[in-house]
């Protein structure tokens, strides 16, 4: 039971309650102001926040679309997915992950991907049951705050129906380096 | 204009060496090369501006602004010299004339809209929002509806005659100027006709928009229709229902009948009927059995049919079921899911209290427990079980059952929940550092029952109860927040600051917290002594402020880049939103007041360290009117009962509360900001000037200072004589009835009261000045008596063993930190009033020496004043004197040594006993020695007062 809708400036000021708790399934970087702004601004469609019906924040997806069409490797991309602790186990994660496909889809995307921690089982598994295989290790993809290279990332991808051969999701061999991702 | 396109410029070619020298940082070159086309083409002004810009880059500054200004005075059209000098103005940070630049040309090409949108980026940069929203939104309602937003409406509706309009955002910026000009029915055909088919991007944009007009239109008929066709397509979205139901009964009310031979609605078949409603969440409840996920929608919403039946005066007529049934078929289905206790809190209303205990029960009856030998009570099994268990002791405390109960009855609940706590650590033992434990929650529970007995009942042992099973809790779980807020607000009450800050950092707090929960902070660090950690956690509150300004104007520039056009006015409600904020407006006005008592006639002069500041007696920079209380005040959960939670009405209260005593704050700091434009190192004494340069205007801003602060004063006492006791983990209470009860809010006031007559002493000179001259001294006197009694609500010991058990009075540091101000602020006014005497002494000295006499006699206020001045001093140093007695005692206390009577804890809880014991102590002896060497350098400031 929730109310699916985009995410506006005012819900940056009740992130607090959800967010403090909610650990986010696939970390990007520290977000700051400017981060969610930029992210409304650019792409406000791929911001949807899940409200309950007492009014709390349950989570949110956050999500970009980018890639070159001519390379076929325009996709959606997913930055943050956010469920507060008091409405996990509900199929939550899965809904908002469908509704950022289904946009996606939209707009013609190839595939979807997203970066999840290598140790972070519990999402790893969770994308793979959503349909996401592994497409590439993204070595030394997070940092630790002093800066100092903390942890390799997956790069997990899922076709849409544009892709009819399911080209873009065929694993790369060999881990690549951060610099290396576009 | 240069006409765009094919055939290049020849200016262009011309200007291409001038670019690439600037490009290149040969600024000299690129001078010389624009020296040399002018000779030739004199009207080339972009030549002008490129060369601008070379002296600019060079130091020549006014040179540069000079030339600039020369083109600017032409009101160009050209692309290239606007484009330059947007380039060169900003350069020289003066971003306000390029809009004048474009104002300008957009006035001389009406209908470029590459110029418009070069002064709407240029608007956003200079933050003119009042400009910017005539354009884009509807802030300045009048003029946008009357000029701009018909004027935008005729350009797209000509763009759609001819077939223009092409791009999604166009569409969308179509709709909301339609929307902002109230032309609803237009806007909705724009939505509902081939336009709308563009609207693909957003999830049910189209359906969102129409759904928004029908409602603004009061189509009702088709918000039934839109909201039933969504809730079958998907039957877990709970904003439909509300709609949906919102809709049902108004046309119930308006006694709504479908047409006969056409169509119900535009959106199709209408519900228009409680028969009807009923049935179609029965066939959502029976669809559902039918889905692979459970979904909570369609039972829910049969709570809330009821719900509002009930509102109606109906009861159950319409066979929908006993709540108190469905309430527990609800927990049967999804007990076991941890929002189970968030869903069910909505509809508890339903339940009559006569039924709470039998609802309870019943639940309890449900869960599969099993008794263990080892536990004498029956524990889950699994996580399942232990949440649906959590779920029934979290509604428990909901309807009030545990408030019910008496202290033995509470102290046995509370060493059960803590058995179950323990118990349920089991099931996390794999969980990561960064999860949370599935049994927190019992922990929580508990703590909440202890601070109940520590505050309802007096019972002192509870607080250190709390503190212990927080900090157990914390060790199992270090990322559970709620364990670090409970634990910050606990330590706060207690006045032990010192923990805070780290509990504080390692909730990792950003950006907008801290907005909304920078207050837990500020609220305490200053008024408890820890004036580092103050002034840190104002930075970190003010960093963000201060970013917010300048990251959202980037942000508007950009979504109008992207077309996001309805995010423009949202970025801009949510700037104003930030800087209008409460909390913004405190921590400005605290870090002042905390700068100047920290340095002010210590490491600098209070005239210098309010220069320093940019104060100014007359400016206020607080949009009182408009404050926003961002503070969430709900960020601890609680699970009390509706009677004793936070309240709309304690909101509103605590807004009032927090902005009465911003405004005695704020208008303390004028006060102080006033003192150094009365003394006479600025103006020349008897200067006939006096009254027109300003001094004696000064001297009215003060005493229209003191009559609002008065008043202000006024309306504190006024607030409190209400009495309000704010929930427990609600808004904590200000420093205001500290202030007030303590004596400081005299002192200060009469101390201002003070300034006013010594400026009339001055102004006035010594002769006839008998009555005046008494008056101060009897100031004096009072003052001294009045700082005496202040000192007296000082003694006592802050930490003290009794009863077994410890005893804190934290509010013997509140009063020595506002002593510690009081003082401060007394050395100020009298170090004016030094600076006032001084040249009076010194002159009649003088003609003493003149006039050989031995008897010229000294006027009273001298002596007056020096034996205020010793007084202050020994005062003072009593004061120091007290606080190296509680340093001792603090040092001497063996907290390790001491055993409790405690008959709660367990064993090996006791040692975190130990630990919170500690950190309090410690805080404490952090608190006084900063008091203490902050009242030491007061008294040396106090010394060098002699005349």
């Amino acid at each position: 039971m929730t109310s699916l809708r985009a995410f506006t400036c005012d819900d940056l000021f009740r992130l607090g309650g959800a967010a403090l708790d909610a650990v986010l399934l696939n970390c990007g970087p520290q977000y700051g102001i400017p981060f969610y702004l930029q992210y409304l601004a650019h792409w406000p469609e791929y911001f949807i926040v899940a409200e309950a019906p007492g009014g709390e924040l349950m989570g949110y997806i956050m999500g970009k679309a980018e890639g070159s069409v001519a390379r076929e490797e325009w996709h959606g991309h997913v930055t943050a997915l956010s469920v507060a602790p008091e409405f996990r186990r509900l199929g939550l994660a899965a809904k908002l992950m469908e509704l950022l496909e289904e946009i996606s889809e939209k707009k013609g995307g190839f595939f979807v991907d997203l970066f999840v921690r290598v140790s972070n089982q519990v999402a790893v598994n969770m994308y793979k049951q959503l349909g996401y295989s592994v497409y590439r290790t993204v070595l030394e993809y997070y940092s630790a705050s002093n800066g100092e290279p903390d942890e390799d990332a997956y790069d997990m991808r899922k076709a849409l129906s544009r892709d009819t051969e399911k080209k873009s999701i065929i694993p790369l061999p060999h881990p690549v380096r951060p610099e290396d991702i576009e | 204009m240069a006409a765009r396109g094919h055939v290049q410029d020849p200016n262009d070619r011309r200007l291409r060496p001038i670019y690439d020298y600037l490009d290149n940082g040969n600024n000299k070159m690129a001078i010389q090369q624009a020296d040399k086309l002018l000779k030739k083409h004199k009207d080339l002004h972009c030549a002008k501006v490129l060369k601008a810009i070379g002296l600019q880059r060079t130091g020549k500054q006014d040179e540069a602004y000079a030339l600039a200004q020369e083109v600017a005075a032409l009101e160009p059209t050209d692309d290239n010299s606007l484009q330059a000098l947007t380039i060169l103005y900003r350069e020289m940070h003066r971003p306000e004339l390029v809009t004048k630049l474009y104002e300008a040309a957009v006035k001389k090409v009406p209908n470029s809209e590459e110029y418009h949108s070069h002064l709407f980026m240029a608007y956003a940069r200079v933050g003119e929002y009042k400009k910017m929203q005539q354009s884009i939104s509807a802030q300045d309602e009048n003029l946008s509806k009357t000029m701009f937003l018909p004027l935008a409406e005729r350009m797209v509706e000509k763009m759609v005659k001819e077939d223009k309009i092409e791009a999604e955002a166009e569409v969308e910026l179509y709709y909301m100027i339609l929307e902002r000009l109230e032309k609803y029915q237009e806007a909705l055909d724009v939505v509902r006709g081939k336009l709308g088919e563009k609207l693909t991007s957003e999830l049910q944009s189209r359906e969102n928009k129409c759904m928004a007009m029908y409602k603004k239109l009061c189509r009702w008929p088709e918000c039934n229709a839109l909201s039933r066709r969504l809730l079958l397509k998907n039957s877990d979205d709970w904003q439909f229902y509300i709609t949906y139901f919102d809709s049902v009964f108004q046309l119930i009310d308006e006694s709504w009948t479908p047409p006969l031979e056409e169509e119900h609605s535009l959106e199709g078949e209408v519900h228009y009927s409680i028969e009807q409603a009923v049935k179609f969440i029965e066939e959502r409840i029976t669809e559902e059995s039918k889905s692979t996920r459970p979904l909570r929608g369609p039972y829910l919403a049969k709570l809330e049919l009821i719900r509002r039946l009930r509102c109606r005066g109906c009861n159950d007529e319409y066979k929908l079921g006993d709540p108190e049934e469905l309430m527990f078929q609800y927990f049967k289905k999804f007990g076991d899911k941890p929002c189970c206790f968030t869903d069910l809190k909505v509809f508890v209303d339903l339940l009559p209290s006569s039924q709470y205990t039998k609802f309870i029960s019943q639940l309890l009856e449900v869960i599969p427990l099993s008794s263990t030998t080892e536990s004498e009570i029956a524990l889950p099994a699994d996580i399942k079980a232990l949440q649906q268990h959590l779920c029934v002791v979290q509604l428990s405390r909901l309807l009030g059952i545990y408030h019910a109960m008496d202290k033995k009855q509470k102290l046995t609940v509370v060493r059960e929940l803590m058995l179950r706590y323990h118990h349920g650590l089991e099931f996390g033992k794999t969980c990561l550092k960064t999860e949370l434990q599935f049994s927190d929650y019992y922990c929580l529970l508990a703590v909440h029952l202890l601070l109940d007995l520590w505050l309802e009942e007096g019972e002192e042992m509870a607080v250190w109860q709390c503190l212990t099973l927080l900090e157990e809790g914390l060790s199992h779980s270090p990322s559970n927040a709620q364990f670090k807020l409970l634990l910050i607000r606990i330590y706060c009450r207690l006045g032990a600051f010192e923990p805070v800050a780290e509990l504080y950092s390692s909730l990792d707090a950003k950006h907008i917290q801290h907005d909304t929960i920078g207050y837990l902070l500020t609220r305490y660090a200053e008024s408890l002594g820890h004036y580092a950690a103050a002034s840190q956690s104002c930075n970190f509150a003010l960093r963000f402020f201060h970013s917010n300004q300048k990251d959202t104007s980037e942000y508007i520039i950009q979504a109008y880049k992207y077309g996001a056009f309805e995010k423009i006015p949202e970025f801009i409600a949510f700037r104003n939103r930030l800087n209008s904020s409460l909390h913004f407006a405190q921590v400005r006005t605290e870090r002042m007041l905390l700068d100047l008592l920290l340095e002010a006639n210590i490491s600098s002069s209070l005239e210098e360290s309010i220069k320093s500041m940019s104060l100014s007696p007359e400016e206020d920079d607080i949009p009182w009117k408009d404050l926003r209380d961002n503070r969430d005040l709900t960020v601890l959960f609680n699970w009390d009962p509706k009677d004793r939670d936070i309240s709309e009405e304690h909101r509103k209260l605590s807004l009032e509360e927090e902005t009465l005593w911003l405004r005695i704050r704020s208008l303390t700091l004028r006060l102080v900001s006033g003192l150094p434009t009365l003394s006479h190192s600025i103006q020349p004494k008897n200067s006939e000037k006096t009254a027109e340069n300003g001094v004696s205007s000064k001297i009215d801003t003060i005493r229209s200072l003191l009559q609002q602060l008065e008043a202000a004063v006024d309306s504190g006492k006024k607030f409190l004589e209400q009495k309000i006791q704010y929930p427990v983990l609600g808004p904590p209470p200000t420093r205001m009835a500290g202030f007030f009860s303590n004596g400081s809010c005299q002192c200060q006031t009469s101390l201002f009261y003070l300034v006013s007559d010594i400026y009339e002493l001055d102004t006035n000179g010594l002769e006839d000045s008998a009555e005046v001259q008494e008056r101060i001294g009897n100031s004096f006197k009072s003052l001294i008596e009045r700082l005496t009694d202040l000192f007296n609500k000082c003694k006592g010991d802050l930490i003290e063993v009794r009863d077994g058990t410890l005893k804190t009075q934290p509010n013997l540091l509140e009063n020595l930190v506002f002593f510690v101000e009081t003082i401060s602020i007394t050395q100020w006014v009298s170090s004016y009033c030094d600076g006032v005497l001084r040249p009076f002494k010194s002159n009649l000295q003088k003609k003493k020496k003149k006039k050989k006499e031995t008897n010229v006699a000294m006027p009273p206020v001298f002596t007056h004043f020096l034996d205020y001045v010793t007084e202050l001093q020994t005062l003072t140093s009593n004061v120091i004197d007290h606080i190296k007695g509680l340093e001792i005692i603090l040092t001497a206390l063996k907290l390790e040594e001491l055993s409790l009577k405690d008959t709660l804890l367990l064993q090996e809880e006791k040692k975190f006993t130990k630990t919170v014991q500690g950190k309090v102590q410690s805080s404490y002896q952090h608190s006084v020695q900063e008091i203490g060497e902050l009242l030491k350098k007061r008294l040396d400031t106090i010394k060098k007062l002699k005349i």
